[in-house]
């Protein structure tokens, strides 16, 4: 992240993330609400869809089995996560989370077995939910989360919410997924920087941003190796196992905070063919692998 | 490896980002005037009673089981009581537009302590029972009925269920021999309504009993109680519990002449003046607000009537004496200020056949116009109006009414009668200012209903 010497900025954590707020401004007043306004709507963003918090994702995984009311902002994103799994033929899935219960990617190297992956399966597939907006009705033991939708929404929310108050230059960046409102007051453009996957902290390359969003998919440090087989973090929601080949970030370039995050992750479920398909798609992207 | 992939950017964005790129900013962007019964000729001493079956094309049927007695206490007093129970179930408008897309509906169903185990998982009438999320703190639990409703299929509320019980009480006391005093109560009740009135009238007989004057006043006041209590109007439908109950006053006068023409024909000319305050609207019904282009609905709002009304109506019925025929004519004129004028010609002639049993054709038509507030839909970005209400029964339309009377004594005194009527409503289902998907559905599909009255009257 390089950041201007004259850019007032606001760091705060949030989605257990570091988070930045640039303006691009001298008005340190100005600076401060801005900071205030983004943090907020990011935490209230990530209280109101918190698996771990009473939420509303909290309460519709605890009633599973039982048909569930939601409110509009939620039906939104839900109506969203519906396009996606469609979209992806079923590899974007927000139900696929209980699979995380039998992948531990924590270095142990233990490999689940078949029936344990099995097991979960039963309870994965956004097919198995009843969604007739505003009703969710999710199958006896299944979650949902909006982990993979999230932080790029709180985003765009957050500089939505910037741009009514005020049309100074900002970008928001929430652990990495940012977006800025334009080019900055001296017509240049945001210089952003990507880390290196192999050496963190240090820069692997500069970006210009004069416009729009780059989310990134992809967790680098996550993986299991098991008699020299390296299992990737990204689960496949139909299978149960990890994607082969798929690459170790993704950063894409898009509009919005919320369509650069899903292209990302599109891209990342293709596994191997994920530059085919960003490219088919004419997308702005860096694959790391 | 790191790989950069070329940044091409064409015209035409292919189909999957396409689409994803419009789901992303659409989920940033998101922020009666119904026709008066002629009340039946009722025996001055005796009992009248029937059983009557309604039913409506694939939607409301109903039994309504009456009994009317009346019984004379020297030659000037009359005393009349009578009880009539309706059970009504079926589906119901609920006033939104249909939609190529599947609708769902919401509305509150009970209110449970919270930690109750819901263990119904379907509502009657194939609505499924949802958990609203508690607010922080709250000790209660609220559920709410979803009704889904398929693409292109007229929105109806299938859960509609009502029994009702009315009961009556009057008497008639003659005062002279031409001046009679009336009064009387009535009750109704139904789950989630209640209605109470109280009547007063005399009658003046004039030139030998050929001229009767009449005059009558009704209060009647009403008390609504919805299930999930009375929705604030305009606002969007959900499943939370809404405002206490809502009540309705209204107070009607009728004055009318009776005049005997001539030995073989009665005419009766009457005006009715009524004016009603409170809360008229029906706490179930709602009225969709459709995308201007796309006329896809994209909220439901409860709808919104006038507090109070004035109606004024002028009924003419006349009835001839054949040798043995009777035939009946009369006609309604309507109007209200809500903007509905009505008119209704009822036509009945009565064959007798031989001398006991008669034969009795019905015909009846009855055209509307409607009120001012009346629309199919609301169009969002326009101007929202104070009133707005989408049911139909306050749209234009006409309807015909078929029907046949048969009736045969038992014995001296006692008659059995069957009555069967088939009633044919047609609105504008297509209207011409309709926007884009809404062309093609039908916002105000035909109305069917058949009626069959058993009847059986015994005076004494």
């Amino acid at each position: 992240m390089a950041r201007e010497r004259k850019d007032l900025s606001t760091n705060f954590t949030a989605m257990a993330s570091p988070c930045v707020v640039l303006v691009d401004s001298s008005d340190s007043l100005l600076g401060e609400a801005v900071g205030d306004l983004v943090k907020s709507e990011a935490l209230r963003i990530e209280m109101k869809f918190s698996r771990y918090r009473p939420s509303v994702v909290t309460h519709i995984n605890e009633h599973a089995g039982d048909a569930v009311l939601v409110d509009e902002e939620s039906a939104d994103l839900l109506d969203y996560a519906a396009l996606c799994y469609r979209l992806s033929e079923g590899l974007f899935d927000i139900t696929s989370g209980v699979l995380r219960r039998v992948w531990k990617f924590d270095g142990t190297g233990t490999l689940p077995t078949s029936a344990r992956v099995q097991q979960a399966l039963e309870f994965v597939g956004w097919h198995r939910v009843r969604w007739n907006r505003p009703v969710l009705q999710l199958a006896p033991g299944m979650e949902i989360d909006f982990g993979g939708i999230g932080k790029e929404y709180a985003v765009d929310r957050a500089l939505a919410l910037v741009q009514k108050r005020t049309p100074v230059p900002v970008l928001v960046n929430l652990g990495g997924d940012l977006r800025v409102t334009g080019l900055r007051h001296d017509g240049a453009p945001w210089r952003v920087v990507i880390e290196d996957v192999d050496r963190l902290g240090s820069s692997a390359g500069l970006l210009e941003l004069s416009h729009g969003a780059i989310a990134t998919s992809g967790n680098t440090h996550r993986f299991l190796e098991k008699d020299g087989i390296r299992y990737g973090h990204v689960l496949n929601p139909k299978s149960g196992w990890p994607i082969d080949e798929a690459p170790r970030s993704i950063t894409v370039h898009a509009d919005t905070c919320t369509e650069a995050g899903q292209l990302a992750k599109l891209a990342l479920l293709r596994g191997a063919g994920a530059e085919q398909f960003l490219e088919f798609e004419q997308v702005r992207a860096w694959c790391i692998r | 490896m790191r790989v950069q992939l070329k940044a091409t950017h064409s015209a035409a964005n292919p189909g999957l980002r396409r689409a994803l790129k419009i789901a992303a900013a659409g989920l940033l962007a998101s922020g009666t005037g119904k026709a008066q019964e002629v009340p039946p000729d009722a025996p001055s001493t005796g009992v009248d009673s029937g059983v009557l079956y309604y039913h409506e094309n694939g939607r409301v049927q109903a039994i309504e089981p009456e009994l009317n007695l009346s019984q004379m206490f020297g030659e000037d007093s009359k005393l009349s009581i009578g009880a009539v129970g309706d059970a009504l179930t079926g589906a119901t408008p609920l006033g939104a537009v249909p939609s190529t897309l599947p609708q769902t509906y919401i509305r509150p169903y009970k209110v449970v302590p919270l930690g109750t185990p819901v263990t119904v998982t379907t509502a009657s009438g194939g609505s499924t029972v949802v958990l609203v999320p508690p607010a922080a703190g709250a000790t209660t639990q609220t559920l709410a009925a979803s009704t889904i409703v398929p693409a292109n299929t007229y929105p109806l509320d299938h859960a509609f269920h009502d029994d009702r019980f009315a009961g009556h009480i009057g008497w008639e006391q003659a005062l002279t021999s031409t001046l009679k005093l009336n009064g009387g109560l009535a009750y109704s009740k139904e789950h989630d309504y209640r209605s109470e009135s109280a009547n007063i009238g005399l009658s003046k007989d004039f030139f030998a009993h050929n001229t009767t004057l009449d005059a009558g006043l009704n209060y009647e006041s009403d008390l609504s109680f919805p299930i999930g209590g009375t929705p604030t109007p305009l606002t969007v439908i959900n499943g939370d519990w809404k405002g206490p109950d809502a009540s309705r006053h209204e107070v009607d006068a009728v004055a009318g002449i009776t005049q005997v023409m001539n030995r073989r024909w009665l005419a009766t000319l009457s005006y009715s003046y009524a004016d009603a305050h409170g809360y008229q609207n029906d706490p179930y019904k709602i009225i969709s607000v459709v995308d201007p282009i796309s006329g896809q609905p994209n909220s439901q709002l409860y709808e919104s009537r006038p507090e109070s009304r004035r109606k004024q109506s002028v009924f003419l019925d006349n009835k001839i004496h054949l040798s043995s025929d009777v035939i009946s004519v009369s006609l309604r004129g309507y109007k209200d200020d809500w903007g509905i004028k009505s008119v209704t010609a009822d036509l009945r002639y009565r064959f007798q056949i031989g001398q006991d049993y008669y034969i009795e054709p019905h015909v009846r038509y009855y055209d509307q116009r409607a009120a001012d507030f009346f629309r199919y839909y609301l169009v969002a970005g326009e101007a929202m109006p104070q009133y707005a209400s989408a049911d139909t029964r306050l749209a234009k339309f006409h309807a015909a009414t078929y029907g046949m009377k048969f009736g045969m004594p038992l014995n001296e005194g006692s008659e059995f009668n069957v009555r069967i009527e088939y009633y044919d409503q047609h609105g504008n289902g297509s209207p011409a200012y309709a926007i884009g998907q809404l062309r093609q559905q039908n916002l105000f599909p035909d109305l069917q209903a058949v009626t069959v009255l058993l009847g059986y009257t015994y005076a004494f």
